[in-house]
């Protein structure tokens, strides 16, 4: 007997391929080879649809080691399976809500992941840090203070870079010791504090884990008086006595793993990574920098001096930089921060933590570096 | 009608079809792509395997389309487990780098070394796990091997590539092609690798010539320009920033010679790389064996040209349109927060537009690249391939068993590909 092919088979344990006959009965599948012979019954319930290219029904068996494989091309047959196999997955149909589901479930779990990384992380780091023994802060202050002192040092000034050392500076150096002696002595840190200023134009200061603080030429410049310096030296402390630096470190890690290696990097090029890292780290760093802004306030009036005058330097700052986007995103509420230090009521008068000569000197603890080293090194930054 | 008219009208046993539409693609792209972003990266194992089956299932050998029998979450839990190797990994590298920071450029050279062979690692066990996800007429391809050897065998072949300034590229991807193809099989045929290294170098060196030849011809001139003895006296009178005396001595004369190279070597790679590309696929498709069978490759240089000037066309079209909605968009969100100036909105709203733009801008070219680079190539690939000997295709017998997607999510927790 003849029979007319309708489907292909592979039984699976061979590449052949069978055209076969396949009957829609009414338990299952009957695979009809050559003159009827009966090759394999597949009963219905364990029926799988497989992926495939348009227009065919191809056809599994759960359960299955063995990869046997019924190829339907008939729209009619395709049409009697689907409407008697009940368990089978109709165009789809079951896939596609199950796809819904992932894509939602996928939603809610990249949400938690948000709302995680912007609460929860600045909470965990918070916890860790009490356990974080001093020596370890010091040596990751070391680590990033190589990183970041040549990060800043964009003339490659090496050794010059830091002001203080050089001939007519010592006065300078000397002035502020003074003036980080009396805030040390005031702040009580178990923390040394270590002071450089350095030769950079912009009016800016940071503090790293550990005690090391970096003020820039330009930020005393900008000073009109001992206790600005003061306030934003003071603000920096506060930055190492809430250990910031480190809650920062702690913070970046937990951030590189959420966003770098949780949710992978679906744009490529760690780009997406880096920006989400920017974004929440400005959101953590708003609450940290009202912190030190309040440190400071604290510590300039538990020292004498002048706890308003923060507010005076860092709006004399922000109003030379008005245009300028970049300190805007640096620092998003700076008009916030400047009411609120000067919202303080300051009890009693404050004197200056420096005289007269004292300031004049840390005026000038940047001298203007010798013609011969200028020269070289402009040659080496070209 | 008997099953002997079914035979002689079925294709020939050695043709290579691709059946997938591009629309069809696009959507499918698409698609993803904006799941991708809502979702932050999690829809990518399901959007992986929605594209595998699509372009699995649509390429025809013989007749018979291949099938991607993977599951999306064999991805999702291959790379849970990678987490679980790799998070500890980069925890105890931090912890060294930071307990020994005298030892800093050592540890940093081992912990890239450890890297670079656990991702070679991972790509060789992710094609193991794509190779047994693979079925062609109910049988399954599969891939053994070690992996490690494998790594091994990529970091000292790349590393030989970079010492050669590419020269020896040939012939490491004919040794690396050869020892995945030997462990490679479908059912009991073995696979094998028929490309030769030289026949690759011989093509590939007139690009090489073009590419890296004018830095080459720069710095040779550069060295000939210095006056070496002013330069050594200098040295020896404790100057220690040779550069600076390098480039003071030669000043700007350097910079246009380096510069002209510079120029000379990119022009000639954007213009050589899809030649190269055709000259790479028609190499590696024309060596492919299993048993018998073998395959050439008929694709054309001027095809695969074609494919890259629609690219470019594409991007450049794209961007035109992303520029003008953001100028739009900057445009109305200057509107809106105008008259609050110094709201945390008005502070919010250019670095927002920023990231989106960079998100829609990153993925956009990504899928055009997709679409008009990697699917045309993987059509255009299939179709000009002939395979001879394909007769042995009715009677391979099937062996092997499914792998873990372990190598799948290390690929992807190391950020080396893959997915």
């Amino acid at each position: 007997m003849t029979i007319s092919p309708n489907a292909v088979y592979f039984d699976g344990t061979s590449s052949a391929r069978n055209d076969v006959s396949v009957e829609a009965g009414a338990a299952g599948l009957r695979i009809l080879g050559a003159h009827g012979r009966v090759l394999d019954e597949w009963s219905y319930p364990e029926l799988r649809r497989m992926s495939a290219p348009d227009g065919m029904l191809r056809l599994g068996r759960s359960g299955e080691t063995l990869l046997a494989r019924l190829e339907i091309r008939d729209a009619t047959l395709i049409a009697a399976i689907e409407e008697r196999a009940e368990t089978l997955d109709r165009g789809g149909a079951a896939e596609r809500r199950l796809r819904r589901k992932v894509v939602g479930l996928s939603l809610a779990a990249a949400a938690s992941l948000i709302v995680t990384a912007i609460f929860g992380l600045p909470i965990l780091a918070g916890r860790i840090i009490p356990f974080v023994p001093l020596a370890v802060e010091r040596k990751l202050g070391e680590a990033i203070n190589k990183e970041v002192r040549s990060a800043i040092d964009t003339q490659h000034l090496g050794a010059a870079f830091s002001c203080g050392n050089g001939p007519g500076e010592n006065q300078g150096r000397a002035a502020l010791d003074e003036l980080v002696g009396k805030l040390a002595a005031a702040a009580a840190l178990p923390e040394r504090l270590q002071v450089d200023a350095v030769r950079r134009s912009e009016p800016n200061a940071m503090a790293l884990p550990g005690g090391h603080i970096y003020v820039y030429d330009g930020l005393i410049e900008k000073a009109q008086t001992p206790d600005e310096l003061a306030g934003v030296l003071a603000h920096e402390i506060g930055h190492i006595a809430h250990r910031d630096g480190t809650r920062i470190a702690l913070q970046t890690a937990g951030l590189s793993f959420l966003f770098g290696m949780m949710l992978g990097d679906f744009v490529g090029g760690g780009a997406v990574v880096i920006a989400a890292r920017t974004v929440l780290r400005s959101s953590y760093s708003r609450r940290v920098e009202s912190a030190a802004d309040a440190y400071s306030v604290a510590l300039m009036e538990k020292a004498g001096g002048d706890p308003h005058a923060l507010a005076a330097i860092l709006a004399r700052i922000v109003s030379d930089k008005e245009h300028g986007i970049k300190i805007l995103l640096d620092h998003p509420e700076t008009r916030d921060r400047i009411a609120a230090i000067d919202a303080v009521t300051v009890a009693g008068p404050t004197t200056p933590l420096l005289d007269a000569t004292g300031w004049n000197a840390l005026k000038q603890i940047c001298a203007p570096l010798p013609a011969k080293n200028a020269t070289t090194d402009g040659g080496a930054a070209r | 009608m008997t099953t002997a008219d079914i035979s002689s009208t079925a294709p020939s046993a050695g043709a290579v079809q691709f059946l997938g539409k591009e629309a069809a693609y696009w959507r499918l792209r698409i698609k993803g792509a904006a799941l991708l972003v809502l979702t932050l990266g999690i829809y990518r194992f399901w959007f992986a395997t929605d594209v595998r089956r699509y372009l699995w299932s649509h390429t025809e050998i013989g007749g018979e389309t291949l099938e991607y029998t993977g599951l999306a979450t064999e991805l999702l839990g291959g790379f849970l487990i990678a987490i679980a190797i790799v998070a500890p990994l980069y925890t105890a590298i931090a912890s060294t780098a930071l307990a020994l920071e005298t030892a800093e450029a050592a540890t940093a050279t081992i912990a890239f070394l450890v890297l670079v062979l656990l991702g070679q690692f991972a790509l060789y066990r992710a094609r193991r796990y794509r190779l047994t996800r693979t079925v062609f007429r109910g049988v399954r391809f599969d891939q053994h091997g070690s992996a490690w050897r494998y790594a091994c065998y990529a970091l000292l072949w790349w590393t030989l590539v970079m010492v050669t300034l590419g020269l020896a590229y040939p012939w490491a991807q004919a040794t690396l092609q050869r020892y995945k193809m030997r462990h490679t099989s479908y059912g009991d045929l073995p696979g094998a690798f028929d490309g030769s290294g030289a026949a690759l170098f011989v093509r590939g060196l007139p690009v090489w010539l073009l590419v890296v030849g004018p830095i080459l011809v720069a710095f040779l001139a550069l060295g000939a320009m210095v006056d070496w003895d002013a330069m050594n006296g200098m040295m020896a009178q404790g100057e220690n920033n040779p550069l600076a005396v390098l480039v003071g001595g030669v000043g700007s004369r350097a910079f246009t010679v380096v510069g002209a190279a510079i120029g000379a070597s990119i022009a000639a790679t954007l213009l050589l790389y899809p030649g190269f590309q055709a000259m790479l696929w028609r190499w590696w498709i024309s060596g492919l064996r299993f048993g018998k069978v073998s395959v050439t490759s008929h694709l054309r240089t001027a095809q695969v040209y074609r494919v890259y000037l629609r690219f470019v066309l594409y991007t450049l079209l794209f961007m035109v349109l992303v520029t003008a909605t953001a100028t739009l968009a900057m445009y109305i969100s200057g509107a809106i927060v105008g008259p609050h100036r110094d709201s945390a909105l008005a502070e919010l709203a250019p670095s927002a537009i920023t990231l989106g733009l960079y998100v829609v801008i990153a993925l956009g070219v990504s899928t055009i690249y997709q679409v008009v680079v990697t699917f045309a190539m993987w059509r255009l690939g299939a179709q000009s391939a002939e395979l001879s000997g394909a007769d042995i295709l009715d009677s391979v017998r099937a062996s092997g068993a499914p792998s873990s997607a372990l190598g799948e999510g290390l690929a992807d927790a190391l950020g080396v590909g893959g997915i």
